[in-house]
């Protein structure tokens, strides 16, 4: 297989893929996390942008913080990495379009993207500065969406494994002859 | 003899096995590459359904955990029917049952506006009307009000506090009075939203305490804000208490007891609290 792919540019593209890969299941990790540990204030959080219904705010409270969790597993293993990059840029734009929506509506909120949330004062709300992170992490989402192969992957690994037997089968067929 | 038969057959098939080897090389490759990646394909999928299955679990075990964390504590026991509160000359409204010696009091730190407040009435209500009424638990009620300047007329959170002050003091002897207008201003279909589009008067709040029970006088004293200027200073009070209680960090809903916050609330705080003493 592609033993020759160590030139350097690749070395760099793995380095960075690991980074990005790490640093948004560090992202979703902290995030979940501290949604978890604190359900009522998560449901607050999801209320306060008054986009959903009791019910299903409730339900999305209490999906939210494990489905973070869940892509934060995914992403420091390495497992299914397109897919999780993916299912992350479509939560991350998600996210920017409901504090564009707060923003927008004059809402006065906290996003509660790592926790906490609900409303708060006007002149602490920071808006921009909350879009502006998020974007940071699409981009990274976006990175693993065109480049999922990073190294210290479960997707690696099982690459390479798969690949492996199927060339070892042809070089032994060519070899019993001699 | 059976076993040498079974050597002879067996090489047969080994030497078919060469037969693949004797194609064209370019034939060869085509086929490994063929094969690996069907494996390559069937491997993606493998993981794919993995990190589905993943993903699933843990959401699935996250929101029984959530539900179980949410769960309404003391649910179906309804209103206190035995409490009695009165509040004391800084405006805390201690809520007792007669004659009994609780063993345990805690101190709750509240704000009118505050929407976890709400959640945590709604989720511990019941359970402290029982405990109360058992003779179990004392409360000692803080209504706080910086969340004034996030209500519609920037004085919400002061005006619910005056009117919990008016129930206690003019109804506080009648068994369950007080922690019914209590509940029904932490009702969260009640509540205001924070920075909404309005909150409610006095007028308004007079006759949500007349509706669960308040007497006329209660609702003069509420319709006419005679006790803004009480829970003003009462808040100001509370929110010292508090700041010493927890270095300085003045958030709602917390709950002191022996003058430490406690930590966590989760869904068997108070259930700890009382089977501990």
């Amino acid at each position: 297989m592609a033993v020759a792919a160590s030139t350097r540019g690749d070395a760099i593209r793995d380095m960075l893929g690991l980074v990005a890969r790490l640093g948004l299941a560090t992202v979703w990790f902290i995030s979940g996390i501290a949604k978890a540990l604190d359900p009522r204030t998560t449901l607050v959080a999801v209320q306060a942008y008054q986009l959903f219904p009791d019910s299903v705010a409730e339900l999305l409270a209490a999906v939210l913080p494990y489905f973070e969790i869940a892509l934060g597993l995914l992403l420091t293993i390495g497992l299914a990495t397109r897919l999780s990059a993916v299912l992350s840029a479509v939560l991350l734009v998600a996210f920017i379009a409901g504090v564009i929506s707060a923003a927008a509506r004059g809402l006065s909120i906290d996003c509660g993207c790592f926790g906490g949330g609900g409303d708060v004062r006007s002149d602490e709300t920071a808006y921009t500065a909350e879009i502006l992170r998020d974007l940071g992490f699409l981009l990274l989402a976006g990175y693993l969406v065109a480049r999922p192969s990073t190294p210290l992957s479960i997707d690696r690994w099982a690459q390479r494994r798969s690949g492996g037997p199927a060339q070892a089968d042809a070089s032994a067929g060519s070899q019993q002859p001699a | 003899m059976a076993q040498g038969n079974n050597k002879k057959s067996n090489v047969k098939p080994a030497s078919k096995g060469i037969q693949p080897a004797r194609k064209p090389a370019a034939g060869r490759q085509s086929v490994a590459a063929a094969r690996s990646s069907s494996s390559n394909n069937r491997t993606q999928l493998i993981i794919g359904a993995v990190a589905i299955a993943v993903i699933g679990i843990i959401i699935v075990v996250g929101v029984i955990f959530t539900q179980r964390q949410a769960a309404v504590q003391g649910e179906g026991y309804g209103a206190s029917t035995q409490s009695v509160a009165s509040a004391n000359a800084d405006g805390v409204v201690n809520v007792i049952k007669p004659g009994a010696k609780p063993k345990v009091t805690i101190d709750i730190y509240e704000d009118a506006l505050c929407p976890i407040c709400a959640q945590f009435e709604k989720q511990f209500g019941q359970q402290i009307n029982q405990a109360v009424d058992d003779g179990s638990l004392a409360v000692n009620y803080h209504t706080l009000t910086f969340l004034d300047p996030n209500s519609f007329t920037g004085t919400y959170s002061t005006r619910a506090a005056a009117a919990l002050l008016c129930v206690a003091q003019e109804d506080g002897s009648q068994p369950g009075r007080y922690l019914a207008f209590h509940s029904a201003v932490f009702n969260p279909d009640t509540q205001p939203e924070e920075s909404g589009t309005d909150d409610l008067s006095n007028d308004q709040l007079a006759a949500l305490a007349t509706s669960n029970g308040a007497s006329a006088d209660a609702a003069t004293c509420i319709s006419t804000g005679a006790n803004v200027a009480a829970a003003e200073a009462s808040a100001t009070t509370s929110t010292a208490t508090l700041s010493a209680a927890t270095n300085g960090r003045v958030a709602t809903p917390t709950v002191v007891k022996d003058g430490a916050p406690v930590p966590e609330l989760t869904a068997d705080w108070l259930s700890n609290l009382l089977s501990q003493s």
